[in-house]
């Protein structure tokens, strides 16, 4: 090895230093939307003690889990009871480092600073691939614990990923044949700028806007609540029917890591709803300039994108109820799936035909 | 010399993971080694110059195909058994046939020396990949269509059979159906009007 460029590293180094940094702060941010968003839904003054807004109940919430005493149930599989909060964990935290969060600038070096961790050419494949990982860290726990509502848990969180992410990845590909690649920098830049609809309204040209895109978005988003375990979906944890679901047994720190891979899968799936369909970082109705201005700005409009989405995720959570089984299946694989590969074929024409 | 390193860690993986899938009698611990060691091939790819496979390689086998085999096994298996030890023969004819297998496979390999990568530098983008598919290998790509719609059909054929013998349809959603709500399971009683 010679000439290791060290500014190189050092940028790398402080890349992933401010997208982990971030991702580590979705959950004790999103924690608090959370309560006070449902509080604000049910007309109920939520945690309001700690700090102003109770907005420190996070730490005291983390505190709490930290001084908590681990509990291992007797008849559980220990190796795999360990492992399976890691399990989930990981893919939450590195399927982010594929999205680039704002626009490339030139550095006073001249060199180009480029806001994504891993510019790698199959990026979306790799989200697919990490992400289809995050499901064995429920299923691992469910059947690790030796409790018959873990076990149901993760059965149903099994069913339910194998029905979804088929529609999930099928939507992802109407994007992926319009951009022509599977890079996410190249999905970003096709989005860029606006176009005219009937010379009349200029939009941006946001997938979501475009005529034979938008049903792949509404099979996305949805299947993304799925993907994610969250409320319309919760078929893992269904606190209703099996107590915690896959988590019963767990307490203590292994506890809060499959709570922060929940908030953390939320946080990437939003940011890859916003990257996909909603533009990524493109401001709209404005060029941003290639310098660190334009690249603030950017990072500004990509974070607010991602917050809409996020509390979307919380405000749907507290307003719909959980579907039940059969209605879950069939919406699956009876609705997105023919859905997701009608789109497909609409994308094929529209793109034979030189409309997109 | 880092490549040597990362390849010997993960064959490592995937040699060790694969042995346990065939001598731990548990088959959920089975099925979660063998998702292991099929990661662990995937990264032998990244190694060959061939990432778009590697991740079609994970989310293909890693990530469906095993889910649903966990998905199969844990359903089928409520009660954390462990297979009984039974059949000595079969255990043993098994043992020795694929030790024979994988010498056998040792011998040729070594014999026509496919320890060397060809040259040139290796184009395995989405692109070069679909265009293959479609060019060079339609027809298998067809017959290999035609095979899974068969295949398809007879699930369906096997899993909707009700009415004529009236036995419920053992399809796997139906099954967790009835485990998640045990009352919609319940046979419906038939109120006379």
């Amino acid at each position: 090895m010679h000439g290791i460029d060290w500014v190189d590293v050092g940028l790398s180094v402080l890349k992933i230093a401010i997208v982990l940094g971030a991702m580590l702060n979705v959950t004790p941010i999103m924690v608090w939307v959370e309560r006070r968003g449902s509080a604000l839904i049910q007309d109920r003054p939520g945690p309001n003690r700690v700090g102003p807004f109770g907005l420190f109940q996070s730490f005291a919430d983390a505190f709490k889990f930290i001084l908590k005493e681990d509990m291992l149930p007797a008849k559980a599989n220990k190796i795999l009871y360990t492992i399976a909060p890691m399990f989930g964990l990981i893919p939450a935290l590195t399927t982010i480092a594929v999205v680039p969060w704002g626009r490339p600038f030139t550095l006073p070096g001249g060199r180009l600073f480029e806001p994504i961790i891993a510019n790698v050419n199959i990026g979306i494949l790799l989200i697919f691939a990490l992400a289809s990982m995050g499901v064995y860290g429920i299923v691992m726990a469910g059947w690790a614990s030796a409790n018959k509502y873990s076990l149901f848990g993760g059965i149903r969180a099994s069913a339910q990923m194998i029905s979804y992410e088929l529609s999930l990845t099928l939507a992802a590909v109407s994007v992926l044949l319009a951009a022509g690649s599977l890079s996410l920098t190249d999905v970003v830049w096709r989005q860029t700028g606006s176009f005219v609809l009937f010379n009349v309204i200029k939009l941006p040209a946001w997938n979501i806007f475009s005529p034979a895109m938008w049903m792949a978005f509404i099979v996305f988003f949805v299947s993304g609540f799925a993907e994610t375990n969250r409320m319309p979906f919760d078929f893992a944890e269904a606190d209703a029917e099996l107590v915690a679901g896959y988590h019963t047994e767990y307490s203590s720190m292994k506890f809060a890591l499959f709570f922060m891979s929940e908030y953390m899968a939320m946080a990437t799936m939003s940011a890859l709803v916003t990257t996909l369909f909603l533009g990524g970082w493109d401001i709209p109705w404005y060029t941003e300039p290639a310098t660190w201005v334009g690249f603030a700005l950017s990072v500004l409009s990509f974070v607010t994108k991602v917050s809409i989405i996020l509390f979307i995720f919380v405000w749907v959570r507290w307003t719909i109820p959980r579907l039940k089984y059969d209605l879950l299946m069939k919406l699956g694989w009876k609705v997105f799936l023919p859905m997701a590969v009608v789109n497909i074929v609409i994308v094929a024409l529209f793109i034979a035909r030189g409309w997109l | 010399m880092i490549t040597f390193a990362v390849f010997f860690f993960f064959a490592a993986i995937a040699v060790i993971f694969a042995a346990t899938v065939v001598l731990h009698r548990n088959p959920v611990v089975g099925a979660l080694s063998l998702v292991a060691s099929f990661f662990a091939l995937a990264v032998m790819y990244v190694l060959l110059e061939a990432p778009f496979l590697a991740a079609l390689q994970v989310i293909v086998y890693a990530g469906a195909i095993m889910v649903l085999f966990l998905f199969v096994i844990m359903l089928l298996n409520l009660q954390h058994q462990e297979e009984p030890r039974t059949r000595p023969v079969q255990q043993f004819l098994g043992y020795t046939s694929s030790a024979a297998f994988g010498l056998a496979l040792i011998y040729y390999l070594a014999k026509f020396g496919v320890t060397q990568l060809p040259d040139g530098p290796f184009v395995s983008d989405a692109r070069t990949v679909g265009i293959r598919m479609f060019e060079a290998y339609i027809f298998p790509f067809e017959m290999v269509s035609i095979l899974l719609l068969a295949a398809i059909v007879g699930a369906l054929l096997l899993s909707a059979r009700t009415g004529a013998t009236g036995v419920a349809p053992l399809s796997a959603g139906t099954t967790t159906e009835n485990l998640a709500a045990p009352h919609d399971a319940a046979p419906r009683i038939e109120v006379a009007p």
